[in-house]
């Protein structure tokens, strides 16, 4: 975690989740309004001292709304990313440990998974389970799962031709050992690094499917779905689109820096 | 004359992040033209920094803090740039260590060849193309004109270094600097290229700096010797000063540590000829295609990791394999602990095994392993004591409430203190990670512990104990040992027979007294012939 926090990438990745974290966490409780409360004397304004962020088409605190969609716009990414690294892990541990025929059998099927667009996929998922959250987030994770495989099968690869997984196997001890205590620890890193990063694609995925309107549905107060709202008023009040794109940009990144230095400071080579 | 090279009182810091490390401290030395110096030190010691250094090539985080270095008189530190790549490769050149990797995968050699010639020399291509020819020529390469068109991985691992040294020669430098150029190679192309670069020398008169660990091998190229330790030169003569009558504690130990081939460290040989395992006609293939690619390619064939090798071990005896790499050594040591898939039987202890998955659980806790690289065969996320109660448990060797107290009588047999078995791999230095990898091997008890040049990875003082720990062992145990190297001199110390491998197969197996005797394989003597040895300094 020093290491983490000494590098500059680091730094600024780990300051945007602090605050991410804590808007996911508090956000519905410290949000100055009732994110749903109509005001028709203040419709489309500006930032101001009574609107920090200014208004909606509505008259809605945009503020108040962004705080409040922010643990299901939040939680969304980190669910579904937890749940498609799950299934793709335990696909590509299979795999590599497997090896052989198993291995190839999965492997080109993941292949021809992977040859499709990662959002075309996931709108083909949603056509099929139709809108909504917890159906947006299995397509977000069924897209996941065979990218994620793929790691985890190289990283396993990588690992199970080390000398210790060598000596184990002359050791004749048995293969749940090998692969339980051997392999998965020392495979487990780029595994975690890539889940980081890939929160930032899901919640982009999420909110670019709350935008075309398959993912949350209004009232809610999702990112994506604010922007998509938004829209035919974005010549009148720009900052209804800005402030949610901003936010979500924000928290994608700070995933991604995150992630980046996290990848730095598993990697041995980069430390002196 | 002015000296081509001198370097006075040059001190260098690295900038860690666990502070300053001083990499160089008030290095001095002098080369005059036509010398070979050689620098000689163990890794870490600082010798690769101080040639860097010559070639003005830091690492970023490099401090320079004094001193100077000086080509024909020339201040090195002072000059820009531009300045330093018009010397590099023209007046200074260097030899890298490893072939394979120090030329470029996607240029024809040639080309590699010509572009010094024409950046340096202002030659046309076609004139840099003849006189390039020329220079390969000069390598002893049988066909340059044919050799300069190939890509580096057409050409044999000392057809590349030629090829590296002909670069280095190109453009007639006063300086260069050879960074363990023979290390990455076998022993017979080692010594071709150890003869080429003699006569090269001579017939330009360069000056070298030659950086090795190597001390027999110095002794038999160098006129004189700096011996690094910690950054510091602490002793400097010439050849015979040094070798004859070294000055210095430091000198003296790594002199000792050296191993000679006629000073026996071995346990007293097995005094039955019974074996205690047998392999018959044992053959590994490896990459045989699959039937899909048989249909396509009916010419596709696998590789043979070894062909029907017969070879015996006693009880208590220390059996030496040796070969150069690619013969098949370690797959023998694979096939015997049970990695590897073989045809063929295994006869061990009066059972016979032919194939892989018939060995069980009581030959693989009779036969243990020991790998090559100490960094690799710990779990990095298991700490020393976790990894050597494996054993104990999975074997049941001692009772559960015992595994502790077991544990730290290992790490004492071995020589470590016993509070390393909190601590994690990374913690422990390559000899300290070696040692725990061989506790982990005898505390299974077993009969046959393999060793898969387990010294090749090691410092030479280090191995000189590592070598010594592992017979003190054998001797307390029991236990008989096959020992793969491809240190002939280590190996004439230890075994009791020796076993020689070529091209996956076993062309000679002889008592280790009868090396020098008639009879030998004419690969055997090949082999003897070509490691230098080092004489015992005068008492």
């Amino acid at each position: 975690m020093r290491r983490i926090l000494r590098s500059p990438t680091g730094l600024i990745g780990s300051i945007l989740l602090a605050i991410v974290t804590v808007a996911a966490l508090l956000g519905p409780w410290i949000a100055p309004y009732d994110p749903q409360a109509f005001d028709v004397t203040a419709r489309l304004q500006g930032p101001s001292l009574t609107h920090l962020l200014g208004t909606d088409q509505y008259g809605r605190d945009l503020m108040s709304r962004i705080l409040n969609g922010a643990p299901t716009t939040i939680l969304f990414g980190v669910f579904a990313t937890a749940l498609g690294v799950g299934v793709g892990s335990v696909i590509g541990v299979i795999a590599g440990v497997a090896g052989g025929r198993t291995d190839g059998i999965i492997m080109r099927i993941l292949d021809g998974m992977l040859a499709m667009p990662e959002l075309l996929f996931t709108l083909l998922i949603v056509t099929f389970l139709g809108g909504g959250s917890t159906q947006a987030m299995l397509a977000v994770a069924v897209t996941f799962a065979p990218g994620m495989a793929r790691i985890a099968r190289s990283s396993v690869l990588s690992v199970r031709t080390r000398e210790y997984v060598l000596a184990a196997t002359a050791r004749g001890e048995s293969r749940a050992w090998i692969v339980g205590r051997e392999v998965l620890p020392n495979a487990l890193g780029p595994i975690i690094v890539e889940s980081t990063i890939r929160v930032s694609f899901a919640i982009m995925i999420g909110a670019t499917l709350g935008f075309l309107g398959l993912g949350a549905q209004p009232p809610s107060t999702e990112w994506g779905l604010m922007v998509a709202e938004a829209r035919q008023f974005m010549f009148r009040n720009p900052w209804c689109v800005i402030a949610p794109g901003a936010v979500i940009a924000i928290t994608a990144m700070g995933f991604n820096l995150f992630g980046d230095a996290l990848r730095d400071a598993f990697d041995p080579k980069r430390s002196r | 004359m002015r000296p081509i090279l001198e370097v006075h009182k040059y001190s260098m810091d690295y900038l860690t992040d666990e502070g300053r490390v001083q990499a160089l401290r008030e290095v001095s030395l002098s080369i005059a033209k036509g010398e070979t110096h050689a620098l000689v030190g163990e890794s870490g010691s600082g010798k690769s920094t101080l040639a860097w250094s010559i070639m003005r090539y830091l690492a970023p985080n490099a401090e320079e803090t004094g001193g100077a270095i000086l080509v024909s008189g020339e201040d090195m530190i002072g000059k820009s740039a531009a300045q330093i790549r018009k010397m590099r490769g023209n007046r200074i050149a260097m030899v890298f260590q490893d072939p394979s990797t120090s030329l470029n995968p996607t240029m024809r050699m040639g080309e590699q060849l010509v572009e010094v010639l024409m950046r340096h020399r202002g030659l046309n291509r076609k004139a840099a193309w003849a006189e390039g020819k020329a220079g390969l020529a000069r390598t002893g390469i049988a066909k340059p004109a044919e050799m300069m068109l190939r890509f580096p991985h057409e050409a044999s691992g000392g057809e590349k270094q030629r090829v590296g040294i002909a670069t280095a020669f190109a453009c007639d430098p006063e300086l260069i600097i050879f960074d363990e150029p023979t290390t990455a190679l076998d022993i017979l192309t080692a010594n071709q290229i150890l003869d080429l670069f003699v006569t090269l020398r001579n017939e330009t008169g360069v000056a070298a700096l030659y950086i090795s660990h190597d001390l027999g091998l110095v002794s038999r190229i160098a006129h004189t010797v700096s011996v690094i330790h910690r950054g510091r030169i602490v002793e400097q003569g010439t050849v015979d000063q040094v070798f004859r009558a070294p000055a210095h504690d430091y000198t003296r130990g790594l002199m000792a540590a050296v191993p000679k081939p006629l000073e026996r460290i071995a346990v007293p040989g097995p005094t039955t000829t019974t074996s205690l395992i047998q392999l018959e006609g044992v053959t590994v293939r490896y990459g045989d295609p699959g039937w899909l690619t048989r249909m396509l390619n009916p010419q596709a064939i696998g590789h043979t990791g070894a062909e029907s090798v017969t070879l015996d071990v006693r009880p208590g005896e220390l059996l030496g394999i040796v070969g150069e790499s690619g013969s098949g050594k370690s797959t023998i040591a694979k096939v015997a602990s049970g990695l590897n898939a073989f045809t063929g039987t295994i006869h061990f202890d009066g059972r016979a095994f032919t194939s892989r998955d018939a060995l069980d659980h009581a030959y693989r806790r009779d036969v243990q392993i020991v790998f090559q690289h100490p960094d690799s065969s710990l779990n990095p996320r298991q700490t020393i004591g976790t990894i050597l109660s494996r054993p104990l448990k999975l074997y049941g060797i001692v009772p559960a409430d015992q595994v502790q107290a077991r544990v730290r009588e290992l790490l004492e047999m071995v020589l470590l203190p016993a509070d390393f078995a909190t601590r994690y791999p990374h913690q422990l230095s390559g000899g300290q990670k070696q040692r725990v990898a061989i506790a982990r091997a005898f505390a299974a008890e077993p009969k046959l512990v393999i060793c898969d040049e387990v010294t090749a990875a090691l410092d030479v003082s280090v191995q000189a104990a590592v070598a010594r720990l592992l017979v003190d062992l054998q001797a307390r145990s029991g236990a008989a040992c096959l020992f793969i190297t491809h240190d002939l001199n280590l190996i004439r110390q230890l075994a009791h027979r020796i076993a020689v491998m070529q091209r996956g197969r076993l062309v000679d197996l002889f008592d280790v007294a009868d090396a020098d005797g008639p009879g030998r394989h004419p690969y055997t003597r090949a082999l003897l012939d070509a490691v230098p040895v080092l004489e015992s300094p005068a008492p």
